[in-house]
């Protein structure tokens, strides 16, 4: 054994300190790692583990109350790629685009991100689809995904709405009912390797989402655009509104907006013609809102049908504004101010019901809430709180001014007067059932009795009058059968001028047919019609024509045997 | 020149035998556990088969190594010392190329790596050579010293390149000659001269490193630079470690080897897959192996009987620690990675042939530590 002196000793002992100060750093580090930051580590492991897979979800049909396909799906597959297993972009951005017709810049971009997984086309037909498997690209992959369809091309887009790229849901019942129409079950997780490859082995089972009818009738909806189309490019109008409503179960049979869009196609849609206007847009209702008044100066007993009411002054005082009417009327009953409209004879009317009164029964009509249907966006209108009302309002809010409703909102009104009182809750699904077929919901009417029966039955009867002779809306007339509805002519509020516009305004039409038995509650709004500014000769037509085809299409019986005379053409229009 | 005799067995270092062959088995089931086939999908690479093969011709190699003193070692020194440098210079001329680095001998039945046992032959040269030197030198080393066992084989091994030994043998240069009783002038000057020297050396040096090491040194920087490029490694590295937590995710649970997110899983970043299963508590008790490993060589060397076993004795330690640290540094994220294996767990051939027979050195200038025979 060789001696140790001290000095090797005094080494031996630095050589442990560095072995032992080695340690202790490997041990701090050690520690460090998975004690400390564990949890970042782990949660770096699994993110990158683990990979949440979307499943093709087949989103449920969506039909119309007869069963018609308004709403399905395509099977399509879409490319992607995985850019860090492509050799050569520039050779395969080539080849894509050759098979796919798409721009070669914009897949030579989508190949050379620094991601894991870029799509490059989605959505492709089966055609293309098997060329481009054909070209065998490394790098490059193809998977099924559902594209939806909607068969009937722009026809209810607004009530079906449409789906993103991602087949979810955005507008209309595709977006509000999207819980439905998809899967919750629509992902998911897989573990997967550092190259991309999946590797679970789980079956993949088709998950179906529910399917959904519609209260729409695909045959009601089509006669209600087609006339909506005509009336658009007879007025050179810049937008409508038209919904069709079963009074007594507040099912929309159709609704349509123009301008509107192809959901199939969104490439360059813009949100005006999303827009659904029956429940997003507000209009002064003018003389339609004249209902509210009548009615409830009825109800209240205030006046009755013959009830005299001078109107011979031509204008009536109100805050210290007058308001007048078209021409002098002289003294009528109430039913007559119904009838031929007059300003100063409905005006009176409130006067008598008070202004607390009459906001009772504009809000018991529904005015100033949203209306409840199941689509999304809708608004509650404006109405101010009586409380907030200046001298005149009262006035003005008797016949349709200073007040903002919904196209949707005075539909519903009107059907209260046609189903006997009630106020209906409007929807536009009327069942979901699941894919074996199970109902899983089915929607029920929801009616809230606000007026009498004897009330509403004396309305019926002056309101049919307005489009028999003598009435404002002789136009809107039904060949056969009685129409009970008014003509509403509001001029346009400009929010620059702080002023009413002296040539934009708005027509509509609100009623329902056939009087008295009626089926279907119906209301017309075209939006700054050129050439004729009274809402009775825009708007009554439009009214008519569709409440014709639709009764032929629903084979209504006539209940006029032999009034031919309903459609003569009537010149004697009123304004407001 | 064999001589088996009782005492011979009764002083055999039995538990530095055990703890390397206990190192390798816990080496080949991790082996075993990283390069298991993916759930669903068959095949089993063998690597785990070859090293079990390894490892008992390795154990043959040991005893091999133990049957006759070390003294013919310190006698034929500078003759291996030839035949190491020789080999070197083959390898350069005739050597295969594996990613950028001329390593490899290919001698048709196996190939191997000279550097492999290189390092081991400069140990014995080396510390045969600075015994020789004896007290007249006071301290300092020769020229011819240097040239012969410093400037000559980095020359050899970083022409390859190989970056990892050269660094190795600069250590285990440095602990040799300092165990030897390098004047502290000498150390002092040398320390100057390497502080003063690092920018100038540091720039030739950068740009003589192949991409590869650069980017190494780089993303051993900034790891996070590019986590899906060079930073890669390091970064999949530590997250295997970090998400063994304390007690591990069981032996066959790792995730990090089997889907391919951990480069090197079964050589270089082994600790790393171990972690990951076994967990802080199984690392810690992985690191106290090492660590009886070391402190037994140290004890080895205080108890030779000569000063070139003491010599020896130390650089052979200084050497698998040396491994050890920059290994296990480098899986994680304290140390550039330099692709050195760990010790007797990483898999490999050739490694562990030559880990053993430097064991085996160990264990013959412990087992013979009461001879005296001149």
């Amino acid at each position: 054994m060789a001696a140790i002196n001290k000095s090797q000793r005094i080494r031996a002992l630095v050589v442990m300190g560095m072995l032992t100060f080695g340690f202790l750093a490997v041990f701090y580090r050690l520690a460090d790692i998975m004690l400390i930051d564990h949890d970042w580590y782990l949660h770096k492991a699994r993110g990158q583990q683990v990979r949440k897979e979307i499943n093709p979800v087949k989103r449920g049909t969506i039909y119309d109350r007869r069963g018609r396909e308004l709403a399905i799906n395509l099977e399509t597959e879409s490319i992607f790629c995985n850019p860090a297993d492509i050799s050569s972009a520039g050779d395969v951005a080539r080849a894509l685009a050759a098979a796919t017709k798409a721009d070669e810049k914009t897949i030579y971009a989508r190949l050379v991100t620094n991601k894991r997984f870029s799509w490059i086309e989605r959505k492709m037909d089966t055609m293309q689809a098997r060329q481009i498997r054909d070209l065998k690209l490394k790098g490059v992959g193809l998977i099924p995904e559902m594209k939806r369809i909607y068969p009937k091309g722009m026809l209810a887009s607004h009530v079906v709405g449409f789906v993103n790229l991602d087949n979810k849901g955005v507008e209309g019942v595709e977006g509000g009912y999207d819980r439905y129409l998809s899967s919750k079950e629509e992902s998911k997780l897989v573990t997967r390797d550092a190259k991309g490859n999946h590797l679970s082995t789980g079956t993949n089972r088709e998950i179906r989402g529910n399917n959904v009818t519609l209260t729409i009738d695909e045959g009601l909806q089509y006669i209600l655009e087609k006339n909506l189309d005509a009336a658009m490019i007879k007025w050179k109008a810049s937008a409508a509104t038209a919904i069709m409503m079963d009074p007594y179960t507040g099912e929309i049979l159709a609704l349509a907006n123009r301008p509107t869009f192809n959901p199939t196609d969104l490439s360059n849609v813009d949100m005006n013609e999303v827009r659904n206007r029956a429940i997003t847009d507000v209009f002064e209702p003018g003389s339609t809102f004249k209902v509210v008044v009548g009615i409830a100066a009825l109800e209240e007993k205030t006046v009755k049908s013959g009830t005299r009411i001078d109107c011979s002054a031509g204008f009536v005082e109100v805050g210290g504004k007058r308001i007048k009417d078209d021409h002098r009327h002289g003294v009528l009953s109430f039913h007559e101010v119904i009838q031929k409209s007059s300003n100063v004879g409905t005006i009176k009317t409130a006067l008598m019901l008070g202004k607390d009164k009459v906001y009772e029964y504009i809000k018991k009509f529904g005015f100033g809430d949203k209306t409840g249907i199941d689509l999304q966006g809708e608004i509650s209108g404006l109405l101010r709180h009586s409380d907030k009302w200046s001298g005149m309002s009262i006035g003005s809010i008797a016949i349709g001014q200073e007040i903002g409703v919904t196209p949707l909102q005075i539909v519903r009104a009107y059907a209260v007067v046609a189903n006997g009182g009630y106020l209906v809750t409007p929807h536009v699904v009327k069942e979901i059932r699941d894919p074996d077929g199970a109902l899983i919901m089915k929607a029920e009417t929801k009616a809230e009795r606000i007026i009498s029966e004897a009330t509403v039955a004396t309305f019926r009867e002056i309101l049919k009058t307005v489009t028999e002779e003598g009435g404002t809306a002789v136009k809107a007339a039904v060949e056969g059968n009685s129409v009970a509805g008014k003509t509403g002519t509001a001029q346009i509020y400009d929010p620059k001028t702080k002023r009413y516009s002296k040539t934009r305004y708005i027509a509509s039409f609100v009623g329902f047919v056939p009087a008295d038995n009626p089926r279907l509650a119906m209301v017309v709004v075209i939006k700054e019609p050129k050439g004729s500014i009274y809402g009775g000769l825009v708007a009554g037509p439009l009214f008519r024509d569709i409440a014709n085809q639709a009764l032929s299409y629903l084979t209504v019986p006539m209940d006029k045997t032999n009034d031919k005379g309903m459609v003569v053409l009537a010149d004697k229009e009123e304004k407001h | 020149m064999i001589n088996i005799d009782r005492r011979l067995i009764k002083n055999f270092d039995w538990i530095t035998l055990l703890v390397i062959v206990l190192l390798t088995l816990i080496g080949i089931l991790t082996i075993y556990s990283a390069t298991r086939p993916l759930a669903g999908m068959t095949g089993h690479s063998d690597f785990f088969v070859k090293q079990l093969v390894w490892l008992l011709l390795s154990i043959i190699a040991l005893f091999i190594v133990t049957s006759f003193d070390y003294i013919w070692l310190y006698r034929l020194s500078y003759i291996f010392y030839g035949i190491g440098l020789l080999l070197l210079v083959v390898v350069l001329i005739l050597g295969k190329t594996t990613m950028g680095a001329q390593r490899w001998l290919n001698l048709g039945f196996f190939s191997f790596q000279p550097s492999e046992f290189f390092r081991i032959i400069f140990v014995i040269a080396f510390s045969s050579y600075l015994t020789n030197l004896g007290k007249e030198t006071e301290g300092n080393i020769p020229v011819k010293g240097l040239i012969l066992f410093g400037a000559l084989p980095l020359f050899l091994l970083i022409k390859q390149p190989d970056l990892g030994t050269a660094l190795l043998l600069l250590s285990l240069f440095g602990v040799l000659a300092i165990s030897k009783g390098i004047s502290k002038k000498i150390i002092a000057v040398a320390l100057v001269i390497g502080l003063i020297a690092v920018p100038f050396v540091g720039h030739i040096f950068w740009d003589g490193l192949k991409d590869y090491q650069k980017n190494r040194l780089v993303a051993f920087m900034d790891p996070e630079v590019d986590p899906s490029g060079i930073g890669y490694h390091i970064n999949q590295s530590k997250i295997a470690v970090g998400a063994g937590e304390i007690v591990g995710k069981g032996f066959l649970n790792g995730t990090q080897g089997p889907l391919r997110f951990l480069p090197e899983k079964h050589t270089d970043f082994i600790f790393a897959v171990f972690a990951e299963e076994w967990g802080f508590l199984g690392s810690i008790g992985l690191l106290g192996i090492y660590f009886i490993l070391f402190m037994r060589g140290l004890d080895t060397a205080t108890k030779a009987k000569d000063r070139v076993g003491r010599l020896m004795a130390i650089g052979i330690t200084a050497m698998f620690l040396v491994y050890f640290i920059v290994n296990i540094g480098m899986t994680l994220g304290m140390m550039p990675v330099v692709g050195i294996p760990l010790p007797f767990v990483s898999y490999g051939g050739t490694s562990l042939l030559s880990n053993f027979i430097a064991a085996g050195i160990l264990i013959n200038i412990r087992t013979r530590r009461f001879e005296l025979f001149y």
